[in-house]
């Protein structure tokens, strides 16, 4: 089980113009003193379509990490427009925040970022070369998705864990349908009988 | 008889494998499947006791839902003392749970369902030590171990209390290990398995007791589960699935000789679990009916994979009763209640039904008292000896003062399992309490202006968070997992958790990457929404519908969705799997060349002088060959027993003989160097001796070569082949005149003033140098034939002379009574049938180290042959552990070794507190206790060893107060303690 949870993100600064920089407080839990930093990083995903067009906004690491509970603001500056492609700046899109212990990524949280033009006018006919207005970050809705990694640094442990057979829940004995036993012939003397 | 089925009580229609009721009855554990993992869920009991409860809204039902396990849960159990609770499943693991105090409801970050644990519970230890499923877990009857089995054909056995350790590996099985059971009595557990067979295995040494085949070898492995039982009366073992006459039956095996004469016939298909009440019963009183005496009974409930359930009466030939139907698959489990009134029933079709029985139905339990009573009689000791709450509630308290010292004990055994039964408001957070006064918001208004941020050497930015609550921590019971600092966690339980195989693949395929994508809506498919089917047909579509969208209505998309379930490439799993494998191989190695460094450090400076003298032993070396050797009348008769002051000698005792020099103290260091023949004058040759101490040396010469040699932090003493025996203060000044010895010295010690020499004509003299008393001179008496030699010497701090014997006796001189005495006999079958193990001290008191300890060998092997004799009957080993540990006592006593005497009183107050022999302990604490009024005419001595011997009974009091049975003899004396006190 993972030794650090994540309790809670708070978005800070939302909605707000696309070009302030996104801030996350983040609170977690940690159940053993940690004996490498956590990294955390912001992901933006500049397009849909491909990965190209990821941005790592900020990594940064956070630690020393003692067993207790903890929060820090995590601050990253607005994407790149530039590395943006101009039919993909304006409508919804993804940002993600991720946190690794010994380079492996064991939560992600993603949230839905929607950018629109708060003027009606700009709405309705957006211009060719879309300027940023509003960034929206539907900050009640975050998708957590956690990765089983291994916490101790030592491989074969690695391997236990990391390798679960996909299979193993289907291991349940094949369901047992009611049906009628062989008739049980004679049954000695000392059982004691309930048929 | 009532039936419920309860709806409520769900795992969303996944299978439930596990079920099991908390010791108090108030709620209940599931274990069973969950979405995309395991699922353990903890429900409140009294709604289903209670149907008012049940339509009570205010009343929540579901406690805390645990979705920890990656894979499917196997099987849930409570402790006995209800502070845990240890679920294991095909993960591989074993967590266990506790109660989380001050931490109010919460829901789980990111998780869909609003629906809020009421009771928080958290993963305070995971073991890990099976390689394939875990099948079934059992704590003992005394909660000190947890039990686990696995289908890689193996049971471990945990130490709870001291998780995560183990104990041991029970080995044997070589099929897939399905069901687990703790003999009552806590002799043996059972165990069966899919090769056909149920094995016993004794506690006492983890051995295999008696492997029953029979019954069993017409079987498949067609059962999940095999979860078989034991009675609590400890008489009968009853298995699952078993065949007789090819008709599926449970097993009955008697204790006695594991006989296999009767069954549990008429399940129609393979027998999955069986369990027994916990109560034995008596036959209910009718009313104008003669009293006469019925024998008592048990009850034990049959579950199959016919779906139908029976409760049978070990004083019927029938079953009590047998329900049809129950269920529409096969069942996995049955967990009753303490009261022996109530069971829940669990079934792989996902439900749980509740059976409550009446009195009349099941006759009247026996009491605590009773059933301990017929405990007693068969096993010869009462098996709640150790106060549980079910004999606290019935037996009454007459004194504060063990009042007292029981609430002590229960709360430091408990220590805050946290508040109330759902009841929340009375956990809320204290989460401010922790950060001087500043409430938590007013931290997080200037959080990013405080924080500390610093930059690491290359550049990056590091942030150090802010700690807000350390983790109750004070919660963990000391009393039970006392050891490492496992810090609970899990108060947010990840729902979606999903262990990924790869990273690699495109999005858009985003179902192809958790491992069970069709459990899994919640990961894969958007909110419904109609635009989203059209979008997952053509992904090339994405980018013109996202703009064609309105913008103000968030549209998910499987593009973007499937990037919050993937790993980023700059990760992937492999690289880091490698670059931390790379990373530990240069920590270990670092780490240990670290290590070393510090270890050849250590060395150097405690052996600075024996490396500073090394090149003059060289030299010596090749003179050495002249030395004179030794009389062989004493075989190994030099084998200087310098541990006698507790150090630890860096140099083997040969060292004196081969070498030149021996560290004879090491507070305040002390070295002693020997050097024969170091010179001729006139055609004698002098022998040198040189000693340093604390880096002062000095050295002195002697006319003759010197044979042993000895000393202690004040004296040396060296005996040279001129029978001459020379004795020295630390600075050098000789102490005593040369004294002639009668025949050549063969072993020599020195312990704080005393020096002992054993010549080689068996005589044996004590000096006390200080105060140039002649302590003793004895002649060793000569036993049991000749060829008997003195193996082992060693003179006590206190002037007592010990010797040990090739024939593995150990004897010391009692000055008092003017003889040789025995305190140690290897072949002693006392020794070795003595079984006090469970009245040791605590895991964090050290071993009992002294003379005694080192004349009966470091691994005392008593209790060894306590195994062979598991059959004997209890008093017999009762009675020869007692005269052990009064052998111990006496033994500690003549040797004056007043730390062992303390040691083995403790342990054999402890014994006698549980065996529950009340005029032995009552003797004993007469005799610490003394006379409470003076008079001349008293012989009794305060003291013993230097220990007061009140002080030693203030020390054994509450090892009786823990028994309440001794209620009185406890009160007796802690008055007259008082008494005392007060004088």
């Amino acid at each position: 089980m993972a030794k650090v949870q994540v309790l809670n993100v708070a978005v800070l600064d939302n909605p707000s113009p696309f070009g302030n920089p996104f801030q996350f407080e983040i609170t977690f839990e940690c159940m053993e003193d940690l004996a490498e930093d956590l990294e955390w990083k912001i992901i933006y995903v500049g397009s849909a379509e491909s990965e190209e067009y990821d941005q790592i906004l900020d990594s940064v690491l956070v630690g020393p990490v003692p067993a207790g509970r903890h929060m820090f603001v995590f601050q990253a500056d607005a994407p790149n427009t530039g590395l943006i492609p101009e039919s993909d700046a304006v409508g919804v899109t993804v940002v993600l925040i991720t946190c690794t212990y010994r380079s492996q990524e064991f939560i992600r949280i993603g949230y839905y970022v929607n950018n629109e033009y708060t003027d009606p006018e700009l709405r309705e006919n957006p211009p060719i070369k879309p300027d940023y207005t509003q960034r929206n970050i539907l900050a009640s809705n975050p998708r957590v998705t956690r990765f089983h990694i291994n916490w101790e640094g030592c491989t074969e442990r690695m391997e236990d864990c990391e390798n679960v057979d996909p299979s193993s829940n289907s291991m349940l004995p094949p369901s047992c349908l009611p049906g009628k036993a062989p008739p049980l012939g004679v049954l000695p003397d000392n059982s004691m009988d309930c048929l | 008889m009532k039936l419920l089925k309860p709806s409520w009580v769900s795992h969303n229609g996944k299978p439930i494998f596990s079920v099991d009721i908390h010791p108090d009855g108030t709620k209940f554990a599931t274990g069973g499947q969950g979405e995309d993992s395991g699922k353990v869920m903890i429900w409140n009991m009294a709604p289903v006791l209670r149907e008012e409860d049940e339509k009570n809204e205010n009343i929540s039902k579901m406690l805390c839902q645990m979705d920890n396990h990656l894979a499917c849960v196997n099987c849930v159990r409570w402790s006995n003392n209800g502070l845990y609770l240890a679920s294991g499943g095909d993960d591989k693991l074993v967590m266990v749970w506790k109660r989380a105090a001050f931490i109010g409801p919460s829901t789980v970050f990111g998780s869909s369902s609003k629906l809020a644990n009421v009771e928080q519970w958290r993963c305070v230890t995971i073991l890990r030590n099976h390689t394939g499923d875990v099948m079934d877990v059992a704590w003992s009857p005394r909660d000190v171990w947890l039990a686990s089995c696995s289908v890689d054909n193996t049971i471990v056995i945990w130490n709870a209390r001291k998780f995560p350790e183990m104990i041991t590996t029970l080995r044997g099985h070589t099929g897939l290990v399905k069901g687990l059971t703790w003999d009552p009595v806590g002799k043996y557990i059972a165990s069966q398995a899919d090769d056909h067979s149920l094995k016993v295995w004794r506690t006492v040494d983890w051995q295999m007791d008696a492997n029953i085949t029979k019954p069993f070898s017409e079987c498949g492995g067609t059962t999940h589960v095999l979860r078989l039982s034991w009675s609590p009366d400890g008489q009968y073992l009853v298995s699952a699935h078993a065949m007789n006459n090819s008709g599926p039956t449970a097993q009955i095996v008697e204790r006695d000789g594991w006989k296999t004469n009767m069954d549990f016939v008429g399940h129609r298909k393979a027998v999955t679990v069986v369990k027994f009440n916990p109560k034995i019963f008596k036959k209910k009183q009718k009313n104008g009916s003669s009293p006469k005496p019925s024998c008592p009974y048990c009850c034990c409930a049959v579950g199959s994979k016919d779906r139908s359930l029976s409760v049978w009466l070990t004083s019927l030939k029938r079953p009590l009763v047998v329900i049809h139907d129950l269920f529409d698959k096969s069942i996995m489990d049955i967990s009753w209640t303490l009261t022996g009134l109530g069971m829940l029933v669990c079934s792989m079709d996902g439900t749980v039904a509740y059976l409550d029985f009446s009195l009349d139905e099941l006759g009247d339990p026996l009491n605590e008292e009773e059933k301990n009573s017929i405990h007693q009689n068969i096993y010869g000791k009462s098996l709640a000896i150790t106060s549980t709450e079910a004999q606290l509630s019935t037996t009454i308290i007459e004194n504060p003062e063990i009042l007292k010292y029981q609430q002590e004990r229960q709360n430091s055994a408990q220590a805050n399992s946290g508040p109330g039964a759902a009841a929340p408001e009375s956990s809320a957070p204290k989460l401010n309490s922790v950060m001087n006064g500043e409430s938590l918001e007013d931290i997080r208004k200037n959080l990013l202006k405080k924080q500390v941020e610093t930059r690491t050497a290359d550049g990056r930015r590091r942030i150090t968070p802010l700690c807000i609550a350390q983790l109750d921590t004070g919660d963990f019971s000391p009393a039970l997992f006392n050891s490492v600092p496992i810090l609970p966690s899990g108060s947010s339980m990840s729902s979606q958790l999903t262990p990924q195989l790869s990273s690699d693949s495109s999005p858009g395929q985003a179902s192809s990457m958790g491992l069970k994508p069709t459990h899994d809506p919640m990961l894969t498919s958007p909110p419904p929404n109609n635009t989203a089917k059209p979008m997952e047909d053509n992904n090339d579509g994405v980018k013109s519908s996202l703009l064609l969208t309105s913008a103000s209505k968030i549209e998910p998309m499987k593009a973007l969705d499937s990037r919050f379930t993937e790993r980023s490439k700059a990760t992937p799993g492999v690289t880091a799997a490698i670059s931390s494998t790379a990373k530990t191989k240069e920590e270990t190695s670092s780490d240990s060349e670290d290590k070393m460094a510090a270890i050849n450090k250590n060395l150097t400076f405690g052996k600075r002088k024996p490396e500073l003298l090394l090149d003059g032993r060289e030299v010596l070396e090749k003179r050495k060959k002249g030395r004179p050797r030794k009389d062989k009348m004493a075989a190994s008769m030099a084998q200087p027993f310098t541990q006698v002051e507790g150090h630890v000698d860096d140099l083997k005792p040969e060292n004196l003989l081969n070498s030149n020099s021996i560290q004879v103290s090491m507070e305040p260091s002390v070295f002693l160097e020997v050097e024969n023949e170091v010179s001729m004058v006139a055609g004698s040759k002098l022998s040198q001796l040189r000693c340093s101490r604390d880096g002062r040396d000095w050295n002195t010469l002697l006319p003759s070569s010197v044979v042993v040699a000895a000393g202690s932090s004040d004296i040396l003493a060296v005996a040279c082949e001129d029978r001459m025996l020379s004795v020295f203060s630390s600075c050098g000044r000789r102490l005593l005149p040369a004294i002639q010895l009668g025949t050549p010295a063969s072993a020599l010690h020195c312990s704080a003033h005393y020096v002992m020499v054993l010549t080689a004509g068996a005589t044996l003299s004590v000096w006390s140098v200080f105060t140039v008393l002649f302590s003793m001179k004895t002649t060793l008496f000569v036993s049991s034939g000749a060829d008997t030699t003195v193996s082992q010497s060693l003179l006590t701090q206190q002037g007592v002379p010990v010797i040990g014997l090739s024939n593995g006796k150990s004897y010391c001189f009692s000055s008092s009574l003017e003889t040789w005495t025995l305190i140690a006999d290897k072949s002693d079958s006392l020794v070795q049938c003595a079984d006090f193990r469970s009245c040791l001290p605590s895991h964090d008191t050290p071993v009992s180290s002294g003379p005694l300890a080192v004349m009966q060998g470091r691994n005392l092997n008593a209790g060894r042959l306590a195994s062979r004799l598991s059959s004997t009957p209890h008093h017999l080993q009762q009675s020869m552990t007692l005269a052990f540990l009064e052998n111990q006592l006496a033994s500690a006593l003549t040797l004056q070794s007043a730390q062992e005497y303390r040691y083995w009183l403790l342990i054999y107050a402890r014994f006698l507190v549980n065996e529950g022999s009340e005029y032995r302990l009552r003797e004993l604490c007469k005799e610490l206790l003394g006379p409470v009024h003076k008079s001349a005419a008293t012989s009794w001595e305060p003291t013993t060893l230097g220990l007061r011997k009140r002080e030693l009974l203030r020390e054994v009091l509450p090892v009786i107060g823990e028994n309440l049975r001794f209620q009185r003899l406890f009160t007796e004396y802690q008055d007259q303690l008082e008494l005392l006190r007060n004088k």
